[in-house]
């Protein structure tokens, strides 16, 4: 039995324009077999991943494989003023001061966080990737 | 103190890169952890003196601001010697507090501090 690790990736690129996601996604399914924690953050345009009713025809389906991600265990944060930016929720305060993370447009099971969080996630890993962003 | 270490290897307001990357570094540093920000190629722009009020100018946040920020902070920002020199830049002509180190140098302090390491 390997000892258990916490591997933290930043995906910073969307699906389908290249291969990242799909890469970020086989990796982070390996770790978990391998009995892992793995963490997952959707920074910049790696939000688009988030999508609901992804359906490529040919391509890989990052949606179908997040999905997958979560069941599985991993934690999926997604970058929260990335994805007000790019309107997959608003992020306002509600009135009970908690801010507003409702989205018909995103996929169960993704967690938003503000770069705070994702800087917690670094602090905790054992090992860092990086996908998409060079 | 956990050592982060962020590569930035595209040059600013093209692309959103630089300025993720420096975002990054802030929420990093501002916890009280130790970044180096690398800047190599193209990323080597993000360091250079005197951009003009990008906000202002074309709707985009200041990276030289946030280079000020990371410094003020406590943060390392390196740029590559060679990376600089053959875009014409020289020391003088980026923000003040910014190192240059050699690209091997560069490399080995990467190696040996970069517990952990994003590339953007």
């Amino acid at each position: 039995m390997v000892e258990k690790k916490t591997l933290t990736i930043m995906l910073a690129s969307a699906p389908l324009g290249s291969q990242y996601a799909d890469h970020m996604c086989r990796v982070a399914l390996r770790a978990l077999e391998k009995g892992h924690e793995v963490e997952i953050f959707l920074y910049g345009d790696a939000v688009h991943a988030q999508m609901n009713h992804q359906s490529p025809k040919l391509f890989f389906p990052v949606g179908e494989k997040l999905k997958e991600l979560v069941v599985k265990g991993a934690k999926v944060y997604s970058c929260e003023i990335c994805s007000v930016a790019r309107g997959y929720i608003s992020g306002q305060l509600t009135p009970d001061g908690k801010k507003d993370y409702s989205s018909t447009k995103v996929l169960d099971g993704i967690q938003f966080t503000t770069i705070f969080g994702f800087v917690e996630s670094l602090a905790r890993a054992d090992k860092v990737l990086s996908f998409g962003g060079g | 103190m956990p050592k982060l270490v962020i590569e930035i290897i595209h040059g600013p307001y093209g692309r959103e890169n630089a300025y993720a990357g420096l975002f990054i570094a802030m929420g990093w540093v501002a916890v009280g952890n130790e970044v180096i920000v690398a800047l190599h190629g193209d990323g080597v722009y993000a360091a250079r003196k005197g951009q003009k009020d990008p906000m202002k100018e074309i709707s985009l946040p200041s990276v030289e601001k946030q280079v000020m920020d990371i410094l003020e902070e406590g943060g390392r920002v390196i740029a590559d010697r060679t990376c600089i020199e053959v875009r014409g830049l020289d020391k003088e002509m980026l923000i003040m507090g910014v190192e240059v180190l050699d690209g091997d140098d560069l490399v080995e302090l990467v190696f040996k501090e970069g517990e952990r390491v994003i590339t953007l």
